[in-house]
C-alpha cells in the first residue's frame, strides 16, 4: 500500500516551469498582491484602475522574463510592504509566522506531559477488583430494571450519546 | 409613527430584561417559585418588544418613511421587494435589530423549554445570563446603534437604497439570517455554561441539556457559512468564495471553537473529563462572535463588508472584555470542582482522538485569529503597515486540514479507552485501500501535484472510514443507523471531506484568462470554446444592466453583466456560471463594452469542482438534522450507563 502511494505521490510531481507570460500565471501572483486602492480585495479580484495597472506591470515584467520573487520584490520596494498579503519573515512581522509554530510546539509538548502524568496515576492506581465490579454491575442493572425497561440493553449502539462510564468497557464498534 | 413603534419596542425588550434579572435574582434570593416564574413571562415580554421593533423597521422601509434615519440612509423607492426586506440586515442598526429579535427568540424558546423547570436555579441563571446579554444589544439599540434615530427629509426625497452589492443577489436576503441564527444561538449553550458556573453544578447535566441547542446553532452557523461563500462566488467576479477576508474569519472562528466542541463534549458526557475546557470552549466561542462583531462593525480592520463605522466599536470591546473576564473569573472562582475525576489511559482513544481534534482546532481558530488581528498590533506598537492575506492563511492552515483530514479518518473507528494496533489495522483497512484507490483515481483523470494528490488521497481514507461507520450501523440498526450523533455526525464528515476535496481542486487547478472580443469573435480558454455574440441592456426600477450574450463550447448562451445602479452611480458586474459536476466556467465582464469598436473584456475562469462546495455544505446540513434528531428517549435522571454483563467474566478485546 505505501508502496504504491509513493509512486504515485511521484508521479504526481508537477513540472510546468513558472515562467513566461500566461494568465494563469499573471493571477496567481496577482492575489499575492493587495489592491491598496480597494478594501480587503487583492489585484487578482479587483476592478480598481490600480489593480489593472498592477496587472499590466506584471504582465510587462513576465514578458521581459522576470521571475516571481523579481516581480513581487519590485512591488514591495515601491509600495512598501503592505502590498504583499504574505508578511514578512523579518522583523516584528515574522512573529507570525513564528508564534503559531512555536505554540503548536508547545502543545504538543504539553500533551506529551499530560499523558505521561496520566500513565502515572494509571500505574499507581489501585485496581478494581472483581468483587468491586460485580456491585456496580449490579446496582446498575437494578437501576436499570426498575427505571428504563424500555431501554434495551441488546442494542448497545443505539443512538445513546449520554452512555457513560461503563458503556465505555464496551466495544462501541461492532 | 414608526419611530415611536420601534422605539417603544426596542425599550419594552430593554425594559424587559432589565426587570426579568431583577425578579429572577429575587427569586433567587428568596426562593419562592412564584417569582422564578415569571422570568418566562419575562422573557416573552422582551421577544414581544423586539417583534414590534423589527415590525415597526420592516413598516418604515416598505413604506419608504424616510423620517427614519436608517431608511433614509438604506431604503429606496427603487429597492425590490425582498431587497427592501433584507436592507434591515443590510447596515448596522438594522443588524443589530436583527440580532436583538434573534436573541428574544432564543430567549423565549429557552424559557418555554424549560418552562417546568422555572424554579431549577440553573434554569433561572441561564435566563438571567441571557437577559444580561439582551440588556447589553438592546442598550446598544437605545445609544450608539439606534434604528429609530429621527430626520426630517426635504420634500421629494428618495433614499439611495442598500449597497449595490448587498442587493445583487437573492442569497443576500437568506444568508446575514442563517448566520445570526447561528451566532447568536451559541448564547444558550453560553448561558448554561455560566449557569452551572454560578449555581456549581459544573457536572455533565448542562451539556447534555443543551446539546441540541448548540447542534442547532452550528448548523446555522455552517449554513451562513456556506451560503457566504456562494454570495461571494455568485457576485464578487472574480471566481473565488473564500479569501479569509476579517469578515469571513469572522464567522469562521466561532465555527472552529463550536467544532471543537462539538467533539470534546463528547468526552466529558462520556468520560467526566475535560470540564475546564468544554466550558472555556463555549465562552470563547460566544465571546468570538462578540469579537467578531466588533471587527466588522466598527471599521477597524478594513474588508468589503465592514460596510459602516460608528461609535459602537468601544462597546462591543468592552462588552467582549467583559464577557472574557466573567468567563475567566468564574471558571477560577469554581476551579476546585472542575478537577476531572478521570484520565485519558492512552493516546490511542476515541478519547485521545477527540484531545487531538480539539489541539487542531484550537490551533487553527488561533492562526485564523492572528492573522486576522495581526496587522492591527503590528501597527499599534510600531506604525508599521503590513498585510496578512491568503497566502498566509493557506500556508499556515494546510497542515492543520490534512492533520483534521487524518484524524477523521482514525478517530471514527477507535474505541473508547484504549486502542490496540491490531484493532486499527483491522478497521482501517478498507478506508486506507479507499485512499489509495482515490490517489490512483485522482492521476488517472490528470490531477497533479503532490500535495493536492495527497489531501485527496486523505479525504479518500477519510470518506472511506465515514462510510464503514455508516455501513455498520445500517447493517445493525437500519435506518437508525443513519440517526443520532455518531451515525448524523459521519454524514457531516463526508459533507466536509466533500467541501475540502472541491476546496483542493478548486484552488489549485484553476485556470484562468482575460480576453478581449469583438462581436461574432471566439477564443479557446483552457479548452473551452467561448464566442461573444452580442450586447443587450435591460432597465429595471433600480439599475440598467448592460448584458453580454456569450455562447460556451457552441451550447447555451450566457449573460454576464454589468448593473449601473442608479443611485450613487456605482457600477456592479454579475458573473454567469456554466455550472457542471466537474467544472464550472465563469464568465466575469471586467469593462463596459467599447462604444465604437463594440470590443468586450471577459474574464473566464475554469475551476473544477465548485459545485461540490454546495453540495458538500447541504450534506453537512442534512447530517446535523440527522444528529438533531431524538434517538430513544430517556429519563434524564435514569443513569447514563447501561448494565454491564460482568458476571460471565467475557470481555470485548477493547476492555483490556
Amino acid at each position: 500500500m505505501g508502496v504504491v502511494l509513493l509512486g504515485a505521490l511521484v508521479a504526481s510531481i508537477d513540472t510546468t516551469p513558472k515562467q513566461g507570460a500566461s494568465d494563469d500565471r499573471l493571477y496567481a501572483l496577482a492575489v499575492q498582491l493587495k489592491c491598496l486602492q480597494c478594501v480587503g480585495e487583492s489585484v487578482g479580484a479587483s476592478q480598481a484602475p490600480l489593480a489593472v495597472q498592477f496587472r499590466d506591470e506584471i504582465t510587462k515584467q513576465m514578458r521581459q522574463g522576470r521571475s516571481d520573487d523579481e516581480i513581487l520584490t519590485f512591488f514591495t520596494t515601491r509600495y512598501g510592504q503592505e502590498v504583499l498579503l504574505t508578511p514578512p519573515s523579518t522583523g516584528l512581522g515574522s512573529l507570525v509566522w513564528i508564534i503559531p509554530v512555536v505554540g503548536a510546539a508547545a502543545a504538543l509538548l504539553g500533551l506529551i506531559a499530560l499523558f505521561r502524568r496520566w500513565r502515572r496515576e494509571a500505574d499507581a492506581a489501585p485496581e478494581a477488583s472483581a468483587a468491586d465490579e460485580s456491585v456496580v454491575a449490579a446496582a446498575l442493572r437494578e437501576r436499570h430494571d426498575a427505571a428504563d425497561g424500555a431501554q434495551d440493553a441488546d442494542h448497545p449502539d443505539s443512538p445513546r450519546p449520554e452512555a457513560g462510564l461503563s458503556e465505555a468497557r464496551r466495544s462501541d464498534d461492532d | 409613527m414608526n419611530r415611536l413603534l420601534g422605539l417603544s419596542g426596542v425599550l419594552v425588550a430593554f425594559g424587559g430584561c432589565i426587570v426579568g434579572i431583577g425578579v429572577l435574582l429575587a427569586g433567587l434570593r428568596s426562593g419562592r417559585t412564584q417569582q422564578l416564574r415569571l422570568g418566562r413571562t419575562y422573557a416573552f415580554v422582551v421577544f414581544a418588544g423586539s417583534v414590534l421593533a423589527v415590525f415597526a423597521m420592516q413598516r418604515a422601509l416598505i413604506t419608504r418613511d424616510f423620517t427614519v434615519e436608517y431608511v433614509f440612509d438604506h431604503g429606496s423607492s427603487a429597492t425590490p421587494l425582498l431587497f427592501n426586506v433584507a436592507t434591515m440586515w443590510s447596515a448596522l442598526e438594522g443588524s443589530i435589530l436583527l440580532w436583538g429579535l434573534i436573541l428574544a427568540g432564543y430567549t423565549a424558546a429557552v424559557a418555554q423549554k424549560f418552562r417546568r423547570r422555572s424554579d431549577d436555579p440553573l434554569v433561572a441563571w441561564a435566563l438571567i445570563a441571557m437577559f444580561v446579554v439582551g440588556v447589553f444589544f438592546f442598550g446598544l439599540m437605545l445609544t450608539a446603534a439606534n434604528p429609530f434615530r429621527g430626520v426630517i427629509p426635504p420634500v421629494g426625497y428618495d433614499g439611495p437604497g442598500p449597497n449595490p452589492l448587498l442587493q445583487n443577489h437573492i442569497l443576500m436576503a437568506f444568508h446575514p439570517p442563517m448566520l445570526y441564527l447561528g451566532y447568536v444561538g451559541f448564547t444558550v449553550p453560553f448561558a448554561f455554561a455560566i449557569a452551572a458556573l454560578v449555581t456549581g453544578r459544573v457536572g455533565e447535566g448542562w451539556l447534555v441539556e443543551t446539546r441540541r441547542w448548540t447542534l442547532f446553532a452550528w448548523g446555522f452557523l455552517t449554513a451562513g457559512i456556506v451560503l457566504g461563500a456562494w454570495w461571494s462566488y455568485e457576485v464578487l467576479g472574480w471566481g473565488g468564495y473564500w479569501k479569509w477576508d476579517p469578515v469571513e474569519n469572522a464567522s469562521f472562528l466561532p465555527w472552529l471553537t463550536g467544532t471543537a466542541y462539538l467533539h470534546s463534549v463528547m468526552v466529558q458526557e462520556r468520560r467526566g473529563m475535560l470540564r475546564v475546557w468544554n466550558l472555556s470552549l463555549l465562552c470563547a466561542t460566544f465571546s468570538l462572535t462578540i469579537l467578531g462583531t466588533f471587527l466588522t462593525r466598527s471599521g477597524v480592520v478594513e474588508s468589503v463588508h465592514a460596510f459602516s463605522s460608528g461609535s459602537v466599536g468601544p462597546l462591543l470591546l468592552g462588552f467582549f472584555g467583559v464577557v472574557v473576564l466573567v468567563s475567566l473569573g468564574l471558571i477560577g472562582w469554581r476551579g476546585d470542582q472542575l478537577r476531572s475525576p478521570g484520565r485519558i489511559d492512552s493516546p490511542v482513544s476515541r478519547e485521545g482522538a477527540f484531545l487531538a481534534n480539539n489541539v487542531l482546532f484550537a490551533a487553527f481558530a488561533f492562526v485564523v485569529l492572528l492573522g486576522t488581528v495581526f496587522p492591527l498590533i503590528v501597527e499599534a506598537i510600531n506604525g508599521d503597515r503590513l498585510s496578512v492575506g491568503v497566502p498566509f492563511f493557506s500556508r499556515m492552515t494546510m497542515p492543520i486540514g490534512f492533520a483534521l483530514l487524518t484524524l477523521m479518518a482514525v478517530a471514527p473507528v477507535l474505541p473508547w479507552r484504549k486502542g490496540t494496533g491490531e484493532v486499527l489495522r483491522e478497521r482501517l483497512w478498507w478506508p486506507a485501500w479507499g485512499g489509495v484507490a482515490t490517489v490512483l483515481l485522482a492521476l488517472v483523470l490528470g490531477a497533479t501535484g503532490p500535495t493536492v494528490v495527497l489531501a485527496f488521497g486523505l479525504a479518500g481514507f477519510a470518506a472511506g472510514s465515514a462510510v464503514r461507520q455508516l455501513f455498520l450501523a445500517a447493517r445493525r440498526q437500519g435506518w437508525r443507523g443513519f440517526v443520532g450523533r455518531a451515525n448524523g455526525g459521519m454524514v457531516v464528515h463526508l459533507g466536509t471531506i466533500m467541501i475540502a476535496v472541491a476546496f483542493a481542486a478548486s484552488t489549485s487547478y484553476v485556470r484562468q484568462a482575460e480576453v478581449t472580443l469583438t462581436p461574432g469573435e471566439s477564443v479557446t480558454v483552457a479548452g473551452h470554446e467561448i464566442t461573444y455574440i452580442g450586447p443587450r441592456t435591460a432597465e429595471f426600477d433600480n439599475r440598467l444592466e448592460q448584458i453580454s450574450q456569450i455562447r460556451v463550447d457552441g451550447g447555451q448562451i450566457y449573460e454576464p453583466r454589468l448593473n449601473r445602479f442608479r443611485r450613487g452611480g456605482m457600477t456592479i458586474g454579475t458573473p454567469s456560471v456554466r455550472v457542471g459536476p466537474t467544472e464550472d466556467v465563469y464568465l466575469s465582464v471586467t469593462s463596459s463594452p467599447d462604444g465604437a469598436t463594440g470590443e468586450l473584456k471577459l474574464r473566464v475562469i475554469i475551476q473544477p469542482l465548485v459545485v461540490w462546495l454546495w453540495v458538500g455544505g447541504m450534506i453537512m446540513l442534512i447530517g446535523t438534522a440527522l444528529s438533531l434528531f431524538p434517538g430513544r428517549r430517556r429519563d434524564p435522571l435514569s443513569p447514563a450507563s447501561a448494565p454491564v454483563p460482568v458476571a460471565d467474566g467475557t470481555a470485548t478485546p477493547e476492555s483490556s
